[in-house]
């Protein structure tokens, strides 16, 4: 078999809570500062959970200069366009007529696809007693207004990005929940390999800071109810932790293949070097306790990475601060890690961006390769009393500086998904090609 | 490469529960609209929809609890889902083995599924509680718990198929959830494909499903000019727009290697797939037909087949103009006056959306092992931006056993698979 080819991260562009790009974000994850705070996009006063990590000063953004592709964008796919956009320019490489269909797309795009005010809408003309009336929607003009139609659809931020860069290859969206993003740029690491293209923009927008949204996670009692300290309620591994913090906004990579990557001079952040799925067939909302499906997810990765458990410098957790996940998630990292476990820094930029959802794995495959870049593992914010349930090397309070020769992020989804990818330093990706490997 | 054989193939929509049932059914030249039956439509264009009978699903999905967590658009995939893998023989082969080899097995077996629908319909069970605080939200916040369903969020989350299929048959191996509109269920055995051919599984179950008959995607369709007031009529000179179906269809893909030592029966062989988009926009469709013949071309040279290899084209075939024609330029580009015969099923089923590519292949692999490609019975003229087009009302045979599936969605997005059937003796 042919060896695989190499995939470059050129690309980064971030618009989360910590800061609408990637060097303000970047700088705020490093300060360890948690985002969230008391909700302001709507009245959340009745709700249980009051708080959220929101995008500031997101209309402060440079406006996009297109107004048919405007129409369309919802919150979430105006936070895509300007982390997509970001990421084009940092990789300074565009698709052009002669190479289009050479360029693919693949995200990871939320469930939530509907304005409040349009369901609002509908119920007030239609389901006025609470019950559909479906001819009563023959009126309404939001269930005429056919870009309310385009925004709901679930190919609407694809479309988006495949028209504003005119991208002609492959192109796909997904959703496996909070696994979306590491599965989106999990797939198109595979496009790359498998010759299919040879740049692909990549990455996971979300935004479920609405009444909707929000009721979801509040009915399932995921999201922490702290109120009054709403900077310390995202605290992975914490003895103390009660549940997520909602956060909102987008990641996006271009990825390319690497020879052509280093023939036009690229900066490469980051060799993409693999990418882990599983299952776990368990429940529906955690995986097992002694981590058995991300086991798999992480192991697949470093095997796909060619690597080896010795390899990892960093993990990137999912370390969402619900009392579930972050248990089976250790046990994870100590069955695949062994005696190494406590070799391996270990952090969940969640507590300081809250959970993005299914842009949460591309914000966090963009944070892996700045880590790498840096050579500094981002920290860990607001761990007081560790659980003994979580023992591993917290990177804690404050950025770790080390040679990080690969890194690891985890995203693990309700419904069972798991996804790990694996990330190696550019250094040493360039040291294994020039021994022939 | 890994050769990648089909162990498991089923389907249910508007015309049957199964492959073979739905291939009867269009033999016989009967389309399945009837009015829609979920509200009364009688004053609606488009008020025909072809919709799963006797829809009970307790009885679908073999588990009355499990009703309570998922949407008709899961039960028709989880009982897809359960039927290609009853068929393929794949839990009972793994309930023989010892411990370890269960493990495994269940790690080397994964799970794609191609998921639609339900962007409005998912909002709706929050009306009652709307109705109820009259638009305060902060009276929202406080009623929320007393008057929506704790579950809700996992009901309606589009990766429930995956999520409740692998459970159910310990799948635990690579798996996706895509959500790329009509394109989705195609691009779940492409993925299959792949996760098959890179060597991360030994066996996938490739699903797509979807309910899209609800009052406001219909109505939308119809303001986007999408929707035909009584017939779906691809390629003919009437041809005024599509009409709605629902239902799901399963394959279970296996590499050669694992069937064999199964001793599994072989149903058809993948060959190869492709994908393209325009980029042009949303509802925006070339009229040259590039994506679509691109992803063709990709899905030919991934298969190492030329055009004369191809023995039947199921093509989208949706019963509008804009697809239509733009679908018969592409044709004719890559096949030119070599053309093997052409079908579509939507003129009989409507049109599936997340499902419409995944049944495709699911009924046309059933055509194409009995040899015979059936005919759109809808089908009058040729619309002169159709001519050219190898199609006919009549059944036929085809040319050789290598089957071309097409499908195409919003967002400029077009998807190629190419098969071969294995015919029984």
């Amino acid at each position: 078999m042919t060896a695989k080819r190499r995939v470059a991260i050129t690309g980064i562009g971030l618009v989360t809570p910590a800061g609408l790009d990637v060097a303000s974000t970047w700088a705020r994850i490093k300060a360890a500062k948690g985002c969230a705070g008391p909700i302001t996009i709507f009245d959340a006063s009745g709700f249980s959970t009051r708080i959220a990590a929101e995008v500031k000063g997101f209309d402060d953004l440079p406006p996009i200069d297109d107004r048919k592709l405007l129409k369309y964008a919802s919150r979430a796919h105006r936070f895509a366009i300007a982390a997509a956009d970001q990421a084009i320019a940092d990789a300074g490489v565009r698709p052009t007529q002669q190479d289009a269909s050479r360029w693919g797309c693949v995200v990871g795009a939320g469930m939530m696809t509907v304005a409040h005010e349009e369901i609002a809408a509908i119920q007030k003309a239609a389901a006025p007693q609470g019950e559909l009336e479906p001819s009563a929607i023959l009126t309404e003009p939001v269930a005429n207004d056919v870009m309310a139609f385009s925004r709901s659809l679930s190919t609407a931020g694809v479309s988006l990005l495949l028209r504003r860069f005119g991208i002609r290859g492959y192109a796909s969206t997904v959703h496996t929940a909070c696994a979306s993003g590491g599965q989106a740029i999990g797939t198109a690491l595979r496009l790359i390999r498998r010759g299919v293209a040879d740049r692909v923009l990549t990455g996971g927008f979300d935004s479920m800071i609405s009444p909707v949204g929000l009721a979801g996670f509040c009915l399932l009692s995921a999201v922490s109810p702290d109120n009054d300290s709403p900077e310390r309620a995202s605290r992975p591994f914490d003895l103390t932790r009660n549940g997520f913090v909602l956060g909102e906004g987008a990641g996006f990579l271009v990825l390319e293949e690497w020879n052509s990557a280093v023939q036009r001079g690229a900066t490469i952040y980051a060799e993409l070097a693999g990418d882990g799925n599983s299952l776990s067939s368990y429940r529906i909302t955690d995986s097992h306790p002694s981590g058995d499906g991300p086991i798999q997810a992480m192991r697949r990765a470093i095997v796909d990475a060619g690597a080896t458990e010795a390899d990892i410098a960093y993990l990137n957790a999912h370390g969402t601060s619900t009392p579930m996940n972050d248990r089976s998630e250790c046990a994870a990292v100590h069955a695949v890690f062994g005696a190494r476990a406590m070799e391996v820094g270990v952090s969940s930029t969640k507590s300081v961006t809250g959970h993005l959802i299914a842009a949460a794995g591309a914000v966090e495959a963009g944070l892996c390769a700045l880590a790498i870049r840096d050579g500094l593992m981002p920290p860990s914010a607001n761990l007081r009393e560790l659980d003994p349930d979580c023992d591993v090397n917290i990177v804690r309070d404050v950025p770790r500086p080390a040679h990080i020769g690969m890194a690891l992020s985890n995203s693990l989804g309700f419904g069972g998904s798991n996804s790990c990818l694996a990330f190696r330093h550019p250094e040493e990706t360039a040291a294994l090609i020039a021994a022939g490997r | 490469m890994t050769r990648i054989v089909i162990t498991g193939n089923s389907a249910i929509c508007g015309a049957g529960q199964d492959p073979a049932s739905i291939v009867d059914v269009l033999l016989e030249g009967r389309a399945m609209f009837t009015p829609i039956a979920a509200w009364d439509a009688d004053t609606w264009r488009g008020k025909l929809a072809a919709q799963v009978q006797d829809y009970n699903g307790g009885k679908l999905l073999g588990d009355r609890k499990l009703l309570k967590l998922v949407r008709r658009s899961d039960v028709f995939g989880i009982y897809a889902g359960t039927q290609a893998i009853e068929q393929a023989g794949l839990s009972a082969w793994r309930e023989a083995l010892d411990e370890k080899a269960q493990a495994d097995y269940a790690d080397q077996t994964g799970c794609y599924v191609g998921s639609g629908g339900g962007a409005f319909e998912v909002n709706y069970d929050f009306f009652p509680l709307m109705a109820e605080t009259d638009g305060s939200l902060p009276k929202f916040g406080q009623e929320l718990s007393s008057m929506v369903n704790p579950m809700w969020l996992l009901r309606s989350l589009p990766n429930n198929v995956l999520c409740h299929v692998s459970i159910r048959n310990q799948l635990k191996g690579p798996n996706g959830c895509i959500t790329n509109h009509t394109t989705s269920g195609l691009l779940s055995i492409i993925e299959s494909a792949w996760a098959l051919r890179e060597g991360d599984a030994d066996r996938s179950v490739a699903i797509g499903h979807d309910a899209p008959i609800e009052p406001q995607t219909l109505n939308y369709l119809d303001c986007v000019g999408l929707v035909s007031n009584d017939l779906l009529r691809p390629y003919d000179k009437r041809h005024d727009g599509c009409l709605l179906g629902e239902g799901a269809a399963s394959l279970v893909l296996e590499t050669e290697a694992s069937a064999l030592e199964r001793g599994a029966t072989i149903l058809g062989e993948y060959l190869g797939g492709g994908d393209a988009s325009e980029g042009e926009g949303i509802f925006d469709v070339r009229e040259d037909g590039d994506g679509l013949s691109r992803a063709i071309e990709y899905a030919l040279s991934d298969a190492g087949l030329k055009p004369a290899d191809v023995g039947m084209i199921v093509a989208h075939a949706n019963g509008t103009q804009g697809s239509d024609n733009s679908e018969a330029a592409a044709l004719l580009r890559v096949f030119g006056d070599d053309m093997p015969p052409v079908t579509g099923f939507k003129w009989s089923i409507g049109h599936l959306f997340a499902a419409s590519g995944a049944i495709d292949v699911s009924i046309g692999l059933e055509a194409c092992r009995r040899n015979v490609v059936p005919g759109i019975a809808t089908l009058g003229e040729l619309a002169p931006a159709c001519a050219g087009l190898n199609v006919s009302q009549q059944n036929r045979p085809a040319r050789s056993d290598v089957l071309l599936v097409l499908c195409r969605g919003f967002a400029g997005t077009n998807a190629a698979v190419l098969l071969r059937a294995a015919r029984p003796n």
